[in-house]
């Protein structure tokens, strides 16, 4: 093959990063084509050997002392007043600045919603972040929705409902109790590739709020809505286009569960 | 710094301490060089992180591996300028060989040793992207943010580099 711009298509292609459009265009001409198709699964091969042969490398643990001294020494060298116990400090400008930044626009209720947000934003952000450190990640780890879900009985005051999207590229990795606005939450781990995806959920306190509203904080994006019982926090390092994509699957799931006709066994 | 900022990189930026250490060490092609670029890097992030808020598309992982790649490469700058003399030209450098290895090596290699080799062989800029794909999972957006190249350059460079790695792995089994 001598197309160099059609191979980095199919290439765009299998690495999901095609428009919808245009990959619905590709599949039609690879259905017909059997120079593409040898050229596709030359490609699937090689990715296949990659993935066998190519590791992805973990940092000696030597070096990952050697940065907490070198880092500690930079900051300490660096410290103009150093404060202890201070963690949330840096949050408060922000929260600062957001509320006034609402304020502005006149509305004191809102201005007090958004700072109610970005605490509990602050909490499922921690807690996503500790959930990437080793051994947090999940409690109960199977790629089984039907292991998953009996799993959080009699561990929580109610039934999360557990999918696998596998077939659309984000497979169910585990799940794990965590705690949240002040309760109990169910924590689902779905992946994309090597990005985890955390998604909290508990029982909705109020009616639904549309959404989902996204916020981006220390490179991590944050989406949250509120559905007919739920409130859905989802947090990831994932690209936002794809994250909204996976949101919207979730809620696609989640509306078709708890619509009359669902079964109740989801709910 | 404070001690809160401090502890907010330890949180942010270390966990992808795995994925610096993978890209410096495809990149240097050497365990002790890659260890010390991990660790400039992480001091130059420290002394920018400040200005890192996590802005609307930017991961701390990809903002991480940007820092690491411009060591890298600025490292290379100062130990053999002659190397970066010529700029890296898509087209000239697909189909050229970056190292010179003895072929006679080349026979007694098996298959997963062989793809090991045709990494190591393509030029940096083919081999940035192919490990950020393959091995790191960077969407093309995060890749064209690492390299700092637009995102139809990061789709056309991993399809060239690919399909290198795939001559490679051809020509060998040819021998």
């Amino acid at each position: 093959m001598t197309h160099p711009s059609f191979e980095a298509q199919l290439d765009a292609y299998l690495d999901g990063e095609l428009a919808a459009a245009d990959a619905r265009e590709l599949e039609t001409h690879l259905a017909q084509c059997p120079e593409c198709t040898r050229f596709r699964d030359a490609r699937l091969e090689l990715r296949a050997a990659i993935a066998a042969g190519v590791p992805a490398l973990q940092a000696p643990a030597a070096l990952r002392e050697r940065v907490r001294a070198a880092v500690g020494q930079g900051a300490s060298a660096r410290a103009r007043a150093p404060r202890r116990f201070d963690v949330r400090g840096w949050w408060r400008p922000l929260a600062l600045a957001a509320s006034l930044a609402v304020v502005a626009l006149g509305s004191w209720r809102l201005a007090l919603q958004r700072v109610a947000g970005e605490t509990l934003a602050d909490e499922v952000l921690a807690s996503h972040v500790r959930s990437l450190m080793p051994g947090h990640l999940t409690d109960v780890l199977s790629t089984d929705q039907h292991t998953v879900k009996p799993w959080f009985n009699g561990k929580l005051d109610f039934s999360p409902a557990v999918y696998d999207f596998s077939g659309r590229g984000y497979p169910l990795l585990g799940g794990r109790l965590d705690y949240v606005a002040g309760r109990a939450v169910a924590a689902l781990v779905y992946g994309r590739r090597q990005h985890l995806i955390n998604v909290f959920l508990w029982p909705a306190a109020r009616g639904p709020v549309p959404g989902p509203a996204t916020r981006t904080e220390q490179g991590y994006h944050l989406l949250h809505w509120t559905a007919a019982d739920y409130t859905y926090w989802v947090a990831s390092d994932l690209g936002l286009t794809e994250l909204q994509d996976f949101t919207q699957l979730l809620r696609q799931a989640d509306s078709a569960a708890t619509a009359p006709a669902a079964a109740p066994g989801l709910r | 710094m404070e001690a809160s900022e401090l502890e907010r990189f330890e949180a942010v930026v270390l966990p992808h301490l795995d994925a610096a250490y993978t890209l410096a060490r495809y990149l240097t092609r050497n365990a002790h060089d890659a260890e010390d670029i991990v660790q400039d890097a992480c001091l130059r992030a420290l002394k920018h992180f400040a200005g890192f808020r996590g802005e609307e598309g930017t991961s701390a992982r990809a903002w991480l591996l940007a820092i690491v790649r411009n060591t890298v490469y600025s490292s290379r700058r100062r130990q053999r300028p002659e190397a970066l003399a010529t700029e890296f030209d898509e087209m000239q450098h697909s189909d050229a060989v970056a190292d010179d290895h003895p072929e006679t090596a080349l026979l007694r290699s098996t298959a997963k040793e062989a793809l090991g080799r045709a990494l190591e062989r393509l030029s940096p800029e083919f081999r940035e992207v192919i490990v950020l794909r393959e091995l790191q999972g960077l969407s093309y957006k995060e890749i064209s943010d690492v390299a700092r190249v637009p995102v139809g350059t990061v789709m056309s460079r991993l399809s060239r580099a690919r399909t290198r790695l795939q001559q490679a792995l051809g020509g060998e089994e040819e021998r």
